[in-house]
This record gives C-alpha cells, structure tokens and sequence, in this order.
C-alpha cells in the first residue's frame, strides 16, 4: 500500500465496510499523515490559551511539531517548531511566554511572527545570507471562528469556510452557553493514550449503539446513568432494565452528517426543564440577565451530544469540553481533553463543570477508561487476518434529508456517521498530495 | 535555643499508611472508602503544583459520594478496564508527620510508589502523598488524601485504581 494508488485504496472502503488494514497497515498510517493531516484543516489550539503577546502552547499536527503563539500585533500564529538552520525543535515547553523564541542548539532567535531575528557569530554566514529566507515556516493556511484556530499544512484546498462553515452553529451552541459569549480553555487537561488506531476514538465519539454495553458499569440498577451535569439529579436513562434492552429515548437519539466527514449527535433529554442546583440557577440568572429570558432558555435547552469536526477533533455537549485526537502511530493515539471555562459564569458553575469531566473524561474516569479498552481491544481482534472486513452497516439506506437543519439524519444508533466519515477519508486518501 | 517539641510517635501513623495500602492492594475498595471522614475527599492532581481541585483539570477529585459511585463500578461485573483486573502494590515510605493542628487533625506526608500489573502490561505510578488525618478513637480517619504523581501532567493510559 506504500504507493497509495487511488483504486487501491478505494478498494478498501465499501458501502457497508472497511477493510481491516485501514486500522493495523503501517505505510497506511503513513500515508494518512501525508494525505490527511499534512492537508485538512486541523484544530491547533484555542485563542484563550494565549491571550498575551508573547504566549505560546506547543503541539503537533499529525507528526509535525508546530507553535500556537501571540504575536505583538494581536494575531495567532501558527509556526512550524523546527530551526530553520540545524533542525532542532526550537520550543520545547508545552506553553509558556517568550518575546523571542531561541533555539537551543546554537542561539537562533526568532521572533513571535516566526521571523529570523539573530544569528549569533554573524560573520560566519556566507555572502548574501539573507534572514529573511530563513524565518520559521509559518502553517500556509491559519483560520479562527470564535477563538478556536485551526490551520491547513497544505496551501490549496478547500477552504477554511468551506470545511468549517457547516459546523459552526455547533461551535456557536457552545460558546453561546458563556454569559460573556467567549471560552476559555485555561483549567488544566486531561491527557491519555491508548494503542489502538486514532479512527477508534474518531468513530466512538459519534457512537450511541455503544453506550449501554461499553458503558454498563455506569449504569444503576434502574438502566440510568450517574449525572453528568451541574444540576442534574441523575443521568440519562440507558437501559430498559424490565425488558433488558437499551432504554426507548436512547434508540430514539439522532445522528446528523453535513460533509467533510463532519458529523453530530442529537442530546437525550435529561431534566424536563428541572435542571437545578445553586450553581446552574446562578448560572442561569447571570445568563438571563446578559440575553433575555427567551434566549437563555434556547441556549440552555440542549440539543448536541457529541460534534465532530473532521479529522482531529470534537466538542462534547452534555459534560462539555473540547477533545483533540493525535495520531501516533498506526496503533497508539493520544487524546488531550480540555474542561471549558465559560466566561462570565459564575465560578460555582465552572467549577461544577470541571469537577464532572474529572468524572468522566480523566485518564481515571468512569466513562472515558471503558472506551479506552474498548478501542485496544479493537486494535487486537483486527489482528485477524480469517476475517477482513469491519462492519459498519447499521442504517445504511435509511439516512434522510433534515431540510431544517441543511444535513442527512440517521439513527444514533446506527452508523451512518461512521460511512461520513470513511467518504471523506476516501476523499483525502485518493489524490496524492 | 530552639523550643522543644515533643516528638511524634510516628508508628501509629506508619500503621495506617500500610493498612490502607494493604486494602487498596487487596482490591477492598469499599473498606478503603471507609477509611474517609464523611466530609472527606480523595484528590490526585492533573497539574504539577496544582493550587486548588476546582478551577483545574484533577486525575481524581472525589468526595464520598462520588467515591461511591467509583467503588460501585469497581465491583461492577462489566466494568470493562477491569476485565481482567488489576494487581498492584503499594509502597510507602519517607514519613513525615507534622504536628496536629488547631482542629486536631495531623498532616502526613509519604511517598508512595504504586506498582499495577494488569493484562501483561506492568507499570509504575510514582509521588508524594498528602493525609490530613482526624482522631477517631483509636484510630483515624482521612479528611483528605492527595497524591502528587510526578507525572501527573503526563498522558496516562487508562487507570481504573486508585493510587
């Protein structure tokens, strides 16, 4: 597969199925770096985690190295984290602030725009050495919509509003939540790794057939699940447990898809509109205040689960927070979780907020660990070779327009999503960079 | 010279470290939980240095009741990450027992190296440790235990136990 020939690889997506080697062949996974996170628009960071000139995070782009940081004029930049003289990873903190960005090798310092401001023991550089030239490589396509940046590795492409633009009510029904009409990612994360294959995550977070078998440990004895929000008294009910089967309101969960790979689960509804606790009603109130009644009612009614913006990340609803999927390897992936700050809530109701995705999405949590197990488990059957193909038939054929919302319904429990997702994979991995 | 403070007697502190140890080791969670104070928490920071287990991302922040629910799914036959379960063992060491406060309650500290084996993977979970104890009887019961993993800000494969 080294060569990465588009019927070849078309070969390994079917209507109903993939092919097992698209989770365990290496020189896929390396094509895949190539095809798809050397090109797609990727989340890098969030705006809120560098808010000062001079404030940077570091992360990665599939494999690539790169710096978020603040530049003097108020811009986020996206930089390559690589010297341009001997190649040394020039940042080597996963934040901090620095008006100028030095290499530790040999003192090559540039500044938060990525240009080449000096190059000690000058007069060693030949005739014509033009800083200039030798400035960090800068992402070639930077993009924000209400603090969250993303960048494209490659210069052409789709474009930003065109592989964004469909999932920005998403992104609006989760800032919108802060009275202030801002996040902030600055509460700390959670960060875990798993072997297995970083579509694993992809897949799952858009899985509602899951959640009563992989999740059954957090499911009480009357089919409900603990709470998972400020003010909730319990959780959604999974299980049907007289007739031992997943719960009406669960099969009744929608899934949505608008293209790009991009995909979103409708919420199940918790509280009846008596969501209340000191916290939430202080929380309310300031958001009342702020938007109106009518408003805050419409932001407060929840009606996203999951959302996934294709390929690297997602924003969760319910516990809310904002989830990033690194590939690392054909079989080990990192995920990085960030608890959401909304501004001008009141403090209780943040830290109710972070206190639950301790809850559920800490590396030692009740809901993120079974589906970690979930996907090494996955990663070790699809070693067999007796059988090829991964099913992902639920509901194929029975997808249907939702005109109201411009995108393709389905069942939560069925897979649709997952087939959104494979098309746009097929999209990326069939043309050669 | 320096006022004379009288010391400590640290073996009945000693003794409890290991007795929780041992429950954690025996896979008695619910005992383990006993062992809380009913205002007590249980806290493993996400953040080197962490200030405060609210405005932050925390491992573990949990209070009894919370506890519960963890211990609950522990005994759970379908807790997944469980399946098979842990084995681990813990060690502790390097006590230092602070004199108690003005409400009673004494501040030991302890390093604690956890070893678990779980599905032929072994691996180590290293750091210092923090009980605030209250006198009860003879005994005591924890009002809050953190643990400050060194790499607490490092990327964990799943973790089901506590430390």
């Amino acid at each position: 597969m080294r060569n990465g020939h588009a019927d070849q690889i078309a070969r390994l997506i079917e209507p109903g199925r993939v092919h097992r080697s698209v989770y365990t062949d290496p020189d896929l996974f390396e094509l895949e770096l190539e095809r798809i996170f050397s090109r797609a628009w990727l989340f890098v960071g969030h705006a809120s985690q560098v808010p000062e000139p001079g404030d940077y995070i570091t992360t990665e782009l599939g494999r690539q190295p790169v710096i978020m940081c603040r530049h003097r004029d108020g811009s986020v930049q996206v930089l390559l984290n690589r010297c341009t003289h001997r190649g040394a990873k020039v940042v080597n903190e996963r934040k901090g602030h620095a008006s100028r960005l030095v290499c530790c090798y040999h003192g090559w310092a540039y500044d938060t725009d990525g240009r080449l401001v000096t190059v000690p023991v000058p007069e060693g550089c030949g005739e014509g050495f033009d800083k200039e030239a030798f400035g960090l490589a800068r992402a070639p396509r930077v993009g924000e919509y209400r603090g969250f940046v993303f960048a494209s590795l490659a210069a052409g492409g789709p474009s930003f509003e065109d592989h964004i633009g469909p999932m920005k009510g998403n992104i609006d029904d989760l800032v919108d939540r802060a009275p202030d009409g801002e996040l902030a990612l600055d509460a700390g994360m959670h960060r875990y790794v798993y072997n297995g294959n970083w579509k694993l995550q992809l897949e799952n977070v858009l899985d509602s057939y899951h959640v009563p078998f992989g999740h059954a440990s957090t499911v009480n004895k009357d089919g409900v699940q603990f709470a998972r929000r400020e003010g909730d008294s319990k959780g959604a009910a999974v299980i049907e447990t007289k007739k031992k089967e997943t719960a009406g309101s669960w099969r009744d969960r929608k899934s949505f898809i608008v293209g790009n790979g991009h995909g979103w689960t409708s919420n199940t509804t918790l509280d009846d509109g008596k969501r209340s606790s000191p916290a939430f009603d202080a929380y309310k109130r300031v958001l009342v205040d702020k938007v109106g009644a009518e408003r805050a009612n419409e932001i407060l009614t929840p009606r996203l689960h999951n959302s996934l913006i294709y390929p690297n990340m997602s924003i969760m609803g319910l516990n809310i927070h904002v989830r990033v999927i690194k590939p690392i390897a054909v079989d080990r992936t990192e995920v990085t979780i960030y608890p959401i700050r909304l501004c001008g809530a009141p403090d209780a109701m943040n830290f109710g907020n972070i206190r639950l995705l301790n809850v559920t999405h800490s590396a030692a949590s009740f809901v993120q660990t079974d589906d970690l197990e979930s996907f090494v488990r996955a990663q070790k059957g699809l070693q067999s070779s007796l059988t090829d193909w991964v099913d992902i038939s639920r509901g194929l054929g029975d997808e249907e327009p939702d005109r109201d919302l411009n995108a393709t319904r389905g069942l939560a429990t069925h897979e649709m999503v997952v087939r959104a997702q494979y098309k746009a994979w097929l999209g990326y991995m069939r043309e050669a960079a | 010279m320096d006022a004379v403070v009288p010391a400590i007697d640290r073996a009945p502190f000693e003794q409890f470290l290991i007795h929780e140890a041992a429950l954690l080791d025996a896979r008695r969670f619910r005992d383990w939980m006993m062992l809380f104070a009913e205002d007590g928490t249980y806290w493993v920071p996400a953040v080197p240095d962490q200030q405060s287990p609210l405005n932050q991302a925390s491992l573990f922040y949990d209070d009894r009741e919370l506890m519960k629910t963890r211990v609950d799914r522990l005994e759970h036959p379908r807790i997944h990450v469980q399946t098979p379960p842990s084995r681990t063992a813990h060690l502790v060491g390097n006590i230092v027992v602070e004199p108690s406060d003005a409400n009673g309650e004494f501040a030991v500290g302890s390093t604690v190296i956890m070893v678990e084996y779980r599905d032929d993977t072994q691996r180590v979970f290293a750091g210092r440790q923090q009980h605030r104890l209250r006198r009860d009887g003879e005994g005591f019961r924890i009002v809050q235990k953190r643990v400050d993993l060194i790499n607490c800000d490092g990327a964990f494969e799943a973790m089901a136990v506590p430390i």
